[in-house]
């Protein structure tokens, strides 16, 4: 497949093709992604190509999705369920936090659970309740869980087939609001790896880190910096967990100002676990305190509030001009 | 699963709009009585209507529509009593005209100007839920409470009240609404378990949920239950005010499948075309509910051209309402959101609100367009 | 007559096709009549009109290809004016201008709204903070206690005719913060890194930075006792603030300051060198390498370190005692867009001519690409600094922290020297350069410093008596 330009979202479609032609214990399960092909068609066709017994229609249970997942996991199956919407994640949470992530753990690295959970994530669509949170600190949190975002189509192409090699248990979040975002897909090309963080835009007066949805915006942000003079740095995660320290701490060694953004509320998000490390890792190569730019501490609000609530780019560059302020 | 022939099944008016018998149920109100469900079915299927184009027109986000379902929400709606409690799942808008909400209120969370804008506990209707299966258990709860209060089994009835939740079918395949069955059976809840069986979930159909017709599950948990005729009203109304009549008198839950269709799409994205044949919707237009109310009523002469005129009119003008009141709607305000999440909203949060107050005055005024 | 712009449907396409048109011009039109049937990512649908009234014109064809919130269609619905009233979501400037790109993936709301790339301007550039002290309480507490039951349901006497019990203890609030004062002197960590590098007590420092800080300028100023500054200036005075490199030649140079240095030059005939040079230029192991006199001097430095290894020592004085390693760590001072930076050769002497010139030229490449790592920077045993490719004859250079002696190569210009001829003394011109080395006077004398740059010139001046080390 020569270099193409799609959507993340038909990106996504053909990594999982991909995966499916390649291995024939891949299986997906969820809700309406079959006969529909996923409400945001990420699973289109591949039903008709696979089969009704590699691509399955579940019924109506987060819960049940995952936890028979578990089960076909064990029998070594590589399922990849869908979560159809972030908000909807919270009954399967149990299976995750007390059985996916541990049967490793509990086994003494005996079995597998090479699972891939597929949950569109994020706002900025104007949606009703519940279909536009950020759940990714819960997982990140949860020791025995990868955690990984993509910002491109070719990310998510090449991320969701490791993620599915992966003998990990891997939260794969989709942000949905960039779902028909364009980009190029190389499929002859070779990908980097799964938990590495790739620097999207080169600079030297700050680095903005950010994951997903908000990786355009630190773009964003950044191109209109530039026009005043600053170069900034944007640093795109990709691997919630493991984080590349690496990445990070070298990036704030070379600019010295750290800002993180991230669409999940402030408190106890990532961009707490981040300021801990860089102020561990950089405390003398920092120029101004890490600073976080994120929703505030309030339940997602009615939608035609949201762009209040969420980081854009004018927030984003409030925080650059306090933090070289200092 | 053909219900029509299995005798559980409860009909009270075919949809060619005859009265027939059941063994165990009667429809005892007068043909006024009928009018009054034809003129709530009517107005509720253009309210719907109404906001489906609006969401078109881009003035909502979102719009789940209940086409179709009128008869089972207008029926079941109108056995609730002074004292019960209903808790519906999102897409029960006619019982929510019934039990008092504002149309423009019902609007409010689709425009995205607001959360769930009305008061639940003066209009003892619970707020619209998106998470699916989770009200099944506050229901279970509330009736439990109610039991609690003294509500239940008491010899004057107009003591009594039970509480109604409404789910789907898809629903029932979520460990909550299990659980609510096995809560209301063990603490004999004064519950009526209301599922709306309207053949799809999305794009899922009922028999990816279940093996069996769903009525058949209660049975399981100790809970006894009935199927009707989801597009009767009549029928609706007769089981629903038989199951709240036993929860009221203190002998626990029911379980009702009202077995009907959802004739529009899951909500304005969905695309039914992608998943459903044109025949199944024709087969089911064949059964509207308020299709069959007009001709029994209409060949009774409860109602002429003239009835329906006023109808027509009333109609119109709902809509016209709501069309206007809709983009007059106010844009929140984030600030005001801050402190509506506890009770005494803490010193950090306040801090964060002052610092957002703050953030958003330091811009130039934008002149207005 | 008013406009009607093709309305994001909730789908989040950021264009769609328009099918089939239902309506023509001249047709009138109840509200909700359907108007037209639009092609998205997902499927075909109908858009109602918003108004009743009759269509004046259909602005796009069937086939087109629309973003969302083109005007698709005019309708008069008999309202005087001619104002272009628009239904649907509000499209901004920067929706419009972002064009296709700006909606996102959407199955449910609105859809996305284009990101705009510029910034909104704030009123004064001023930094939103905090006034701690101002807060706005608004208390929902409730006079009565926690476990009242419910009054709207049931009467409080349903549950038994027993008196309340006593109240459940309030939770209470924590005490706010206090005023925002921070004991003791504020300043960045490195700031009070270098205040303790300079024994400058912070608390004494009066502070120029944001909010009453510490700067590095100030601890400095305050090192070296010097309180000079924009007083009594009249006329702009620029203020540049003292960051990465720059801050850290000020501490370094700070450092330097405290030890005692003594300089002796050498004007040195190099044209032997200058030849050498030529020579190297065109032999294959030095294909793609920059040779340059700074090699060389680098060279002879390795070689000359041969007959003078104290020079390559450093003292340690509360040991009492002169660390001399083997190992010559030649430094080479680079001066880059962020600053000066010294990085060093690790084992220089321990390199053939061909190594040293890879290792020089990695060196200044990292040098100019900002690449230099700390590692590269630490470790330094000599310096050699070359002020010639300035254009300048020489200097006095001052010592890097740590080691003993720095030399410095001025530019190679062709001067009149007197040689020995065959008949006697004679003027000739010669390329020449000065070579200036300074000493730490506490590790090396001047012997011993005149012996290291006697032998260095040398090399320069007959690189053949290089066979002599």
């Amino acid at each position: 497949m020569s270099p193409t330009t799609m959507t993340l979202a038909k990106a996504l479609n053909a990594g999982l093709r991909r995966s499916l032609e390649a291995d024939p214990k891949v299986l997906l399960m969820g809700e309406d992604i079959g006969r529909l092909g996923g409400v945001f068609r990420v699973t289109e066709g591949l039903q008709a190509d696979f089969g009704p017994d590699r691509v399955m229609d579940s019924p109506l249970a987060e819960s049940a999705i995952v936890g028979t997942a578990v089960g076909l996991a064990l029998r070594g199956y590589r399922p990849v369920v869908e979560i159809q919407f972030d908000g909807f994640v919270f009954p399967a949470f149990d299976q995750l936090t007390t059985q996916v992530s541990r049967l490793r753990f509990r086994s003494h690295g005996r079995l597998s659970v090479p699972l891939v959970v597929r949950i569109p994530y994020g706002g900025g669509i104007g949606a009703i309740e519940h279909h536009s949170e950020s759940p990714e600190a819960y997982f990140a949190h949860t020791p025995g869980l990868k955690v990984v975002t993509v910002s491109t189509p070719s990310d998510a192409y090449w991320g969701i087939q490791q993620a599915i090699a992966s003998d990990d248990p891997v939260i794969f979040l989709e942000p949905k609001r960039r779902y028909y975002a364009r980009g190029e897909v190389d499929g002859g090309g070779v990908p980097g790896p799964l938990h590495a963080a790739r620097v999207a835009r080169p600079g030297t007066d700050a680095t903005l880190i950010a994951y997903g949805p908000m990786v355009q915006t630190c773009l964003d942000a950044a191109e209109a910096a530039a026009a005043e003079g600053h170069q900034l740095e944007v640093l795109d995660l990709r691997s919630l967990s493991p984080l590349d320290d690496a990445a990070i701490i070298a990036s704030v060694e070379r600019t010295g100002r750290c800002i993180v953004v991230h669409e999940a509320v402030r408190s106890g998000g990532l961009g707490a676990e981040i300021a801990a490390r860089v102020s561990e890792a950089c405390f003398l190569s920092l120029e101004a305190p890490v600073l976080r730019v994120t929703a505030y501490d309030i339940p997602y609000p009615p939608a035609k509030a949201e762009h209040a609530y969420l980081p854009d780019v004018d927030r984003v560059l409030d925080a650059v001009d306090r933090s070289m302020a200092y | 699963m053909d219900p029509v022939h299995d005798p559980a099944f409860v009909q009270l008016l075919t949809p060619e709009g005859r009265r027939v018998d059941h063994p165990k149920f009667a429809y005892t109100g007068d043909d006024a009585s009928v009018a009054a469900h034809l003129r709530a079915m009517v107005l509720a299927r253009r309210l719907d209507a109404e906001a489906t184009a609006l969401q078109r027109k881009g003035e909502l986000a979102l719009w789940p529509p209940m086409l179709g379902q009128e008869a089972a929400q207008v029926g079941s709606a109108s056995a609730v009593g002074p004292l019960d409690e209903v808790i519906p799942s999102y897409r029960e808008h006619a019982v929510a005209l019934a039990m008092g909400v504002a149309p423009l209120d019902l609007l409010k969370t689709f425009r995205g100007t607001h959360m769930v804008d009305w008061d639940s506990r003066a209009l003892r209707f619970h707020l619209y839920s998106f998470v699916i299966g989770t009200q099944a258990l506050h229901a279970t709860g509330m009736a439990m409470g109610m039991r609690f209060d003294g509500l239940v089994g008491n010899a004057d009835p107009a003591a009594n009240g039970a509480a109604m939740v409404y789910f789907g079918d898809g629903a029932t395949s979520q460990g909550d609404v299990s659980e609510a069955f096995v809560f209301a059976a063990s603490y004999t809840a004064p519950l009526v378990l209301f599922c709306q069986n309207n053949q799809w979930a999305i794009s899922v159909p009922i028999a990816r949920q279940s093996k069996i017709p769903l009525y058949q599950r209660a049975s399981g948990f100790g809970i006894p239950a009935v199927q009707v005729d989801g597009n009767d009203v009549l029928a609706v109304q007769a089981v629903t005010e038989w199951a709240l009549d036993r929860a009221r008198r203190g002998e626990g839950p029911t379980f009702i499948e009202a077995f009907t269709y959802r004739m529009g799409a899951h909500t304005t994205s969905d695309d039914p075309t992608k998943y459903r044949g044109r025949d199944e919707e024709a087969s089911w237009r064949a059964k509207d509910p308020i299709a069959r109310v007009r001709a029994y009523l209409r060949s009774t002469g409860a109602i002429d051209d003239t009835w329906e005129g006023h109808l027509a009119n009333e109609s119109d003008a709902l809509a016209e309402r709501l069309r206007d009141e809709v983009v007059s709607l106010p844009e929140p305000v984030l600030a005001d959101w801050f402190t509506r999440g506890y009770v005494r909203t803490p010193q950090a949060l306040l801090a964060q609100r002052e610092e957002f107050v703050a953030y958003e005055a330091s811009f130039v005024e934008e002149a207005t367009a | 007559m008013l406009t009607f712009n093709l309305p994001d449907p909730g789908e989040g396409l950021a264009e769609a096709e328009i099918v089939q048109w239902l309506v023509a011009a001249g047709q009138t039109v109840a509200v909700n009549d359907p108007l037209v049937e639009i092609e998205t990512a997902k499927s075909l649908v109908e858009l109602p009109s918003p108004w009743a009234g009759t269509v004046v014109a259909l602005l796009v064809a069937e086939g087109d290809l629309v973003p969302v919130g083109t005007p698709i269609v005019t309708i008069d619905d008999g309202s005087a004016g001619d104002a272009t009233v628009v239904s649907g979501p509000v499209v901004t400037d920067a929706d419009a201008e972002a064009g296709p790109a700006a909606s996102g993936a959407v199955l449910v709301g609105y859809g996305t709204t284009a990101a705009s790339v510029s910034r909104r301007p704030r009123a004064g550039r001023t930094v939103v903070g905090v006034d701690r002290d101002e807060q706005v309480h608004e208390s929902y507490s409730t006079a009565q206690p926690v476990s009242r039951p419910v009054g709207e349901v049931t009467s409080p006497g349903a549950l038994g005719g027993e008196p309340l019990p006593p109240p459940l203890p309030d939770p209470g609030e924590p005490a706010p913060a206090a005023s925002a004062t921070t004991p003791g002197a504020k300043a960045k960590p490195q700031v009070r890194r270098l205040a303790r590098d300079l024994e400058v007590d912070l608390a004494s420092v009066v502070g120029t930075g944001a909010d009453g800080a510490v700067t590095a300028v100030d601890v400095a100023r305050a090192a070296s006792g010097s309180s000079n500054g924009a007083n009594g200036q009249a006329g702009v005075v620029h203020r540049v603030p003292l960051r990465g490199i720059r801050r850290e030649m000020v501490a370094s140079m700070m450092n330097s300051v405290k030890t005692p240095q003594a300089s002796l030059w050498a004007d040195v005939d190099v044209t032997e060198t200058v030849r050498l040079i030529e020579a190297l230029k065109k032999r294959r192991e030095f294909d793609g390498l920059r040779i340059s006199p700074s090699l060389i001097l680098a060279r002879a430095v390795c070689l000359a370190m041969g007959r003078s290894p104290e020079v390559n020592g450093s003292i340690d004085v509360e040991a009492a005692v002169i660390v001399v390693p083997e190992d010559v760590n030649l430094g080479i001072a680079a001066a880059t867009a962020r600053g000066l930076v010294v990085p060093n050769i690790k084992a220089a002497n321990k390199l053939s001519l061909v190594a040293l010139a890879t290792a020089l030229n990695g060196l200044v490449n990292a040098a100019r690409e900002g690449r230099i790592t700390p590692a590269d920077l630490r470790g330094g045993t000599f310096t050699i600094t070359n002020v010639g490719v300035f254009g300048i004859e020489g200097g006095t250079p001052i010592l890097v922290p740590g080691e003993s002696a720095v030399l410095c190569l001025g530019a190679i210009s062709k001067r009149p020297c007197v040689v020995p001829g065959p008949d006697g003394d004679q003027i000739e011109i010669r390329s020449m350069a000065t070579l200036t080395l300074t000493i730490d006077h506490r590790v090396l004398d001047g012997e011993a410093g005149a012996r290291f740059l006697n032998d260095v010139a040398t090399v320069l001046r007959e690189p053949g008596l290089s066979l002599l080390f």
